[in-house]
């Protein structure tokens, strides 16, 4: 392995920058001390040509003063001479005529005659001047020598040059003669054109008085220092000032030393200017000039130009390749790096697909996202953008809590720590709610302060501890369930089978005693009786909620069940002294679509229930309200209501849990279940429907049950015309039940009048009698205040006759008022609530015969007497008990012990042998149903109108079902109810009779 | 000044006109006619009511609109309404009254030696003839500079001299000539010595008016525009002076970053404000702008009171003008006004001490004001139309010339000259 590779990973990507830029700082340094080398170089090159110009200037200029006065002074001689021309010596020219020649020779501008008081005269325009001089001639006269000064003629500055002479001239009696040059005219001396034009140079004083300048318009300044001011701090003007004072005091006259200079760089508004002042050895004079460094140096700059466009050429080789270098390597490093980052962008955004955790990132200041996962969208349902635009967007997924954590409290996080808890999100599309442990790190990222939340999903470990819980609790309840329901049926089976077990002791002891066995046998029967549905409804409780039951959906009628179910609780209530009513609401429909047993056995309990637990004397309502209707389907409301002792707001609520009494010392009194309601509760589920109660201890309750049917369409109601009805008068003290009868009755084409007491009723029947309108029917309640039905139809029937049908409407047992309505000329009985279809049926035979009293169905009572069963079972005490029954009831009975046995014997009897087959179900050899179905397929004469009714402990609705399915007529349960026996023979046999069949 | 003092001085005007004569019916009464605004000025309103007071003779002041008042006076010329004086500036619209014909000549007068020169001679027409009596306020224009941002230099005495100053202080970073492109009135001090100067001024400007030249054929304006064009290339206007306006030459100037503007002296007492320099700070010199060679000034436009020549009491109104010429009335009547002297007896008046500086200056280069009084269709603004468009660089220095020109005659067309 070489030593390149064996260094360290920092090392490498650090030594090429390092060595890089040691070479451009050493390139740097070397360029620094060259061009400083150069810049004094130049400077001392600066400097000597300067010195070197201007004292060719001073000199020049010093031979142009002496030049001048050499002028003035031949001048001079001449023009004193002149004055004595005609007389002395013969000149051709006269003086004015030899000035002028002078004047265009030497290039002055005019020649002034001078006397002592600084007057002057103008040789050019010939003319005193209208005020002395300011300069100079003082000077000259004092010293009697040449002078050089500058003066103002009029408004034009001028330098002059004069001489002392003597003479008059015009008048004029001068003292000196001098000639004066224009600045314009004397910049040409100052060689103003050095330094392409660029330079200012002056002739000036050591104070800085500038006597003329070579500047091209610079006749206006008129003192340099001052100009200077501002360009140059006072004390370096003051240094040159007093430097140049020092120069003109050592100088020799019109002889400067060649060493005698003063040389200032100076630098203004990023221009180089460089100053060289020297004496001209004329008084305080001096020549100074101010000239831009690059023009000094032009030729030095250009090599040096030269020089620096070579060394940066190179410089710029070496750096370009230095760059070049650098270039490579970071693109080198820079795609490697893109590389590993885009590997881990990738990485990284796979993971984020692929796991269910969400990272942020966010700038601690502003709260803004700096990084998001991608995997925000699909778990949260939150646009990415919208999420890295504001991160409170995803609050609005949060439920119960809160991803954005106040300021303070994030700030108040130490960095390196970190603060977390638990949150439910809600996906905002799909409601999908997901569990995340969030976890906000306060943390240091290369110097800058970020947050970094890391939402960790705990949604599975969520559920499965939910599921968990819920196994956990749903055992513990199945647990609780099971030892409540031992415990419950311990009790309740326990207590019944205590009394018929002591009363069974006691009777055997009391054998020979009537009455107390009587006594004994009519408890031990209540006591098997309690025992028994204790059984039946644990059965269909597990059947229920084993999901076995099942709906048996048929046609059925609506005033039949509410008859059979008055039938069966009216007795009750009527044991209790109850008043118990039924009514309609809302016109229900007669013929529905429904399973009608299941329906029967929720209102059946809810209406014991009520009878049950109402004292004595209580008042019952039921009602049922058709409370919606949308083509064949309707919706009804059964109302049980009740005045008893009510429920407390506790029990309400699991009054539909199993097992559920309520624990007080009247409800301890009444035996139960404390299945009925929960059985109720799940067979109204079962079809769809809502049970609800309202109830308070001391007021009653009131149960709801709402179902939906399908009702049957009715056939045309043509026939009440047919039957020539078309009045009709009701009389009920219930207004509600008026005006219901007459909603019923709407369409049929009859009349309805009312009112509400038997008087009325008298009145209205008579009134229209007298009318010759009588009514077609009259219906009237039992029981009204002041004349009751029986009274009223009494007085109707007096003063009306015995045509009009009269008919009383009653929730009671009409049989302990038949007789006496009878003799008051009731034509019939209709039972409470009033149908359409019980009325028509009520009514079609007094229209089809003589009005007469409807009779009675025949007692049940005798029903069995005389007849020959076949029974099947093959429980021999069952059969034997069966056997026994039958025979008090004066029947007899042939046995088979198999069904296969049943069919046999049924298939070997004469027709009109058997009077019916008494069928067992679960049989060995062939079961009931089996042999059903076998006697239904044989041949025999009676094989299809031989009534088969089923005998047996199956019970469920699915049971009778499955019996009727194979060919039975009815179901009868075990143990065998004798009432119920005989019921049902005396029924089917009817129908035999009427030659109607199942 | 107070806020509430101009308005305090235009209603006692207002009185002073009522009572002097504003109502007056009096058929001996002098009319005077003027423009509304030239009659309310202080000292104009003293100076009636002193002469009523003094002699006892009634004056019926007669003011018209300003924008009337051409029109009006000239209708009321040719009728029986005519007034006896009638006030006038010496320019171009002056023409139009045929002078010659309706008013008096005071070549003679008494007081014509007491008027100042630069007064007389705006007041003279070509042929040498005093039109009226200057009774008016009146100032310098010239170059106003920084005394102390010019240390070290001198009054330049040559327009080269001038120009080399500029560029010294510029190389000094100062920048040596507030002329903002909104100001409009600076060319034309430079144009007065090219119609002003005899003997081929008043030639030249007749042959312009006469429309027998037009600026291009005279050199001295492409001169002068020329050296205008230069001088904002060099950067003597400074840099962003197209941007800048009236309001921009105080601070420019107080602040010291600006070394001279073209102006006139009693703008140092109505516009500017004292900052790092104060008015002290500033001394006047010629405005150089290549048409002379020492430089210009401009004096004062002059309002002149002219006597009517078919007047029946033309007597008396030679008498109220001697009366307005005597320096006891007229320094009463300027007393504490701030303006240049029009008459040299003239001691009341306020002056500022740049004019009085430069007095012997003034008194050499001062020049009328020609260019605007008496060029017809000069616009002072139309011209720096021109200047501005050659300072943006849309056009050259000929074409600037001929815009400047063309714009002239639009305007004279434009106001009814028969040109």
């Amino acid at each position: 392995m070489s030593k390149w590779s064996k260094m360290p990973k920092w090392l490498k990507y650090t030594i090429w920058p390092a060595v890089a830029c040691i070479v451009v700082a050493a390139v740097i340094m070397f360029m620094v001390g060259y061009f400083g080398f150069i810049s004094e170089q130049s400077d001392t090159d600066a400097e000597r040509n300067l010195k070197e110009t201007y004292t060719q200037v001073s000199n020049s200029f010093g031979k142009l003063m002496r030049r001048n006065w050499s002028i003035l002074e031949s001048c001079r001689d001449y023009i004193e001479l002149s004055d004595n021309y005609d007389s002395v010596t013969p000149q051709k020219v006269t003086p004015k005529e030899f000035i002028e020649s002078k004047k265009e020779y030497w290039g002055f501008t005019d020649l002034y005659f001078l006397d002592a008081e600084r007057n002057y005269y103008s040789f050019t325009e010939d003319k005193q001047g209208d005020k002395p001089l300011e300069n100079g001639s003082q000077t000259l006269i004092d010293a009697n020598k040449p002078i050089m000064a500058g003066e103002t003629i009029g408004s034009l500055k001028v330098t002059m040059f004069a001489v002392a002479a003597k003479g008059e001239y015009n008048g004029f009696a001068y003292t000196a003669i001098g000639i004066s040059y224009t600045n314009t005219d004397m910049a040409k001396a100052l060689n103003a054109d050095a330094f392409g034009g660029t330079a200012r140079s002056f002739i000036l004083r050591a104070d800085g008085n500038v006597l003329l300048s070579a500047q091209r318009g610079g006749g206006a300044m008129d003192n340099y220092f001052d100009y200077l001011s501002g360009m140059l701090d006072d004390e370096t003007i003051d240094g040159i000032r007093a430097d140049l004072t020092a120069l003109c005091a050592d100088c020799e006259e019109l002889a400067p030393a060649a060493d005698a200079y003063g040389y200032l760089p100076y630098t203004f508004r990023g221009e180089q200017r460089c100053i060289i002042y020297m004496p001209i050895g004329y008084e305080d004079y001096a020549l100074l000039s101010d000239v831009p460094f690059t023009a000094v140096s032009h030729g030095f700059l250009l090599a040096q130009r030269a020089t620096m466009r070579v060394l940066l050429i190179i410089f710029s080789v070496v750096i370009a390749a230095v760059i070049a270098v650098l270039i490579v390597y970071i693109v080198t490093q820079s795609k490697h790096n893109r590389k590993e980052l885009q590997y881990r962008e990738r990485m990284f955004d796979v993971l984020s697909n692929n796991v269910n955790d969400i990272f942020l990132m966010l700038d601690p200041q502003t709260q803004k996202v700096e990084y998001i996962s991608p995997n925000i969208e699909r778990l949260l349902g939150i646009k990415l953008k919208d999420a890295r635009a504001n991160i409170r967007t995803m609050a609005s997924c949060a439920v119960d809590c809160n991803i954005i954590v106040p300021n303070e409290e994030l700030q108040a996080i130490p960095i390196g720590s970190s603060r977390d808890w638990e949150c439910e999100y809600m996906h905002q599309a799909t409601g999908e709610r997901r569990w995340y442990r969030v976890a906000i790190y306060h943390m240091s990222i290369q110097g800058m302060e970020k947050y970094v939340i890391v939402m960790s999903d705990r949604t599975l470990d969520k559920r499965l501890n939910k599921q968990l819980q819920e196994a956990f609790d749903a055992a513990q309840s199945a647990n609780e369930a099971k030892s409540n329901f031992l415990s419950n049926m311990s009790h309740d089976i326990r207590t019944p089978m205590n009394a018929i077990v002591g009363f069974s002791v006691l009777l055997e002891r009391n054998a020979g005693d009537e009455e107390l066995v009587r006594e004994y046998t009519r408890k031990i029967m209540a006591s098997s009786h309690h025992l028994l549905s204790l059984i039946n409804d644990v059965l269909d409780m597990s059947k229920i909620e084993s999901g076995k039951t099942s709906l048996n959906v048929e046609p059925f009628s609506l005033p039949d069940l509410l008859e059979e179910i008055k039938i069966i609780i009216l007795p009750q209530a009527k044991a209790k002294e109850q008043d118990f009513s039924i009514r309609t609401q809302g016109v229900p429909p007669d013929e529905l679509m429904g399973d009608r047993l299941r329906l029967n056995q929720i209102l059946i309990n809810l209406l014991s229930n009520a009878v049950k637990y109402t004292q004595l004397g209580g008042k019952i309502e039921f009602i049922v309200q058709k409370i919606e209707e949308s083509g064949q389907f309707c919706k009804l409301r059964f109302l049980v209501k009740d005045n008893g002792i009510g429920m407390s707001e506790d029990y309400v609520k699991e009054i539909f849990l199993p097992f559920s009494r309520e624990k007080n010392s009247v409800v301890n009194k009444i035996q139960g279940t404390g299945l009925g309601m929960a059985i109720t509760k799940n067979l109204v589920d079962l079809m769809g429907g809502i049970i609800e109660v309202e109830s308070a201890p001391g007021k009653g309750s009131t149960f709801t049950v709402e179902l939906s049917f399908t009702h049957v369409q009715e056939g045309a109601e043509d026939a009440w015309f047919r039957q020539h009805i078309t009045r009709m008068l009701v009389a009920d003290d219930e207004e509600d039940i008026c005006l219901n009868i007459r909603e019923v009755m709407r369409g049929t084409g009859i009349d309805v009048s009312y009112v509400t007491d038997g008087a009325a009723a008298v009145e209205t029947a008579v009134k229209a009698h007298e009318h010759k309108s009588d009514f077609h029917v009259i219906l009237l309640d039992w029981k009204m205040p002041g004349l009751d039905g029986v009274e009223t139809a009494r007085r109707i029937r007096e003063k009306v006759g015995k045509d009009v049908p009269i008919l009383v409407l009653t929730s009671y047992d009409w049989s302990d008022i038949e007789q006496e309505a009878r003799e008051a000329g009731i034509n019939a009985f209709m039972p409470k609530p009033f149908f359409t279809s019980t009325f028509f049926q009520t009514i079609r035979p007094l229209f089809a015969e003589a009005p007469q009293m409807k009779a009675e169905e025949p007692p049940a009572e005798g029903a069995l007497n005389g007849r020959l069963f076949l029974v099947a079972e093959d429980n021999e005490l069952n059969a034997e008990i069966l056997q026994e029954m039958l025979a008090i009831e004066g029947a007899r009975c042939e046995l088979a012990t198999n069904g296969k046995i049943a069919v046999d014997m049924f298939s070997n009897a004469a027709p009109g042998y058997y009077d019916m087959i008494l069928m067992d179900v679960q049989m060995p050899v062939m079961n009931g149903y089996e042999a059903t179905r076998a006697i239904r397929a044989s041949s025999h004469p009676e094989a299809q109108t031989i009534p088969i009714v089923a005998m047996t402990a199956n019970t469920f609705a699915e049971d009778v079902k499955n019996a009727l399915d194979a060919g039975m007529d009815a179901h009868l349960a075990k143990p065998i109810d004798m009432d119920a026996v005989r019921t049902t023979v005396a029924r089917i046999l009817e129908k035999r009779e009427k030659g109607e069949t199942n | 000044m107070k806020p509430y003092l101009p308005l305090a001085l235009a209603v006692a005007a207002s009185l002073a006109l009522a009572g002097c004569g504003g109502k007056t019916n009096d058929p001996d009464a002098l009319t005077i006619l003027g423009k509304k605004s030239d009659l309310t000025k202080p000292y104009m309103t003293e100076i009636f009511e002193h002469y009523q007071e003094t002699t006892g003779e009634k004056l019926k002041i007669r003011s018209v609109e300003d924008a009337e008042y051409e029109n009006e006076a000239l209708r009321l010329l040719g009728t029986d309404e005519a007034p006896d004086i009638l006030l006038h500036f010496h320019n171009a619209d002056l023409n139009r009254f045929n002078v010659e014909e309706n008013f008096l000549y005071f070549n003679d007068a008494p007081w014509a030696d007491e008027l100042t020169d630069s007064a007389r001679a705006y007041c003279t027409d070509a042929s040498g003839n005093l039109l009226g009596l200057p009774f008016w306020e009146s100032s310098v224009s010239g170059c106003y500079y920084n005394t102390k941002l010019l240390k070290g230099f001198g009054i330049p005495s040559t327009q080269e001299d001038f120009d080399g100053m500029c560029e010294s202080l510029l190389d000094k970073g100062i920048t040596p000539i507030f002329w903002p492109a909104g100001c409009s009135w600076m060319a034309q001090f430079g144009l007065d010595p090219v119609f002003a100067d005899a003997p081929n001024g008043p030639e030249t400007l007749a042959k312009l008016n006469a429309k027998e030249i037009k600026y291009e054929d005279i050199s001295s304006v492409t001169d002068m525009v020329t050296w205008i064009a230069n001088a904002a290339k060099k950067g003597w206007f400074g840099k962003d002076f197209l941007d800048k306006g009236w309001d921009d030459i105080s601070p420019a100037l107080a602040s010291g970053k600006a070394a001279m503007t073209f102006i006139w002296d009693t703008w140092f007492y109505t516009d500017f404000k004292d900052g790092t320099y104060t008015k002290d700070d500033f001394a006047l010199m010629p405005v150089f702008m290549n048409t002379a060679q020492r430089g210009t000034y401009e004096g004062g436009n002059l309002n002149m009171m002219m006597v009517n020549k078919n007047s029946a009491k033309k007597e008396i109104a030679i008498d109220f003008l001697e009366f307005c010429a005597a320096p006891e009335n007229y320094n009463v009547a300027f007393n504490g006004i701030s303006t240049v002297s029009v008459f040299k007896g003239q001691t009341t008046n306020i002056q500022s001490k740049m004019v009085t500086d430069a007095k012997s200056s003034i008194e050499k280069y001062e020049r009328v004001s020609t260019a605007s009084t008496k060029i017809v269709g000069y616009s002072a603004d139309d011209m720096m139309n021109a200047l501005n468009a050659l300072f943006r660089g849309e056009i050259t220095v000929d074409a600037c010339v001929k815009r400047m020109d063309e714009n002239r005659l639009a305007k004279a067309r434009a106001e009814g000259a028969e040109i």
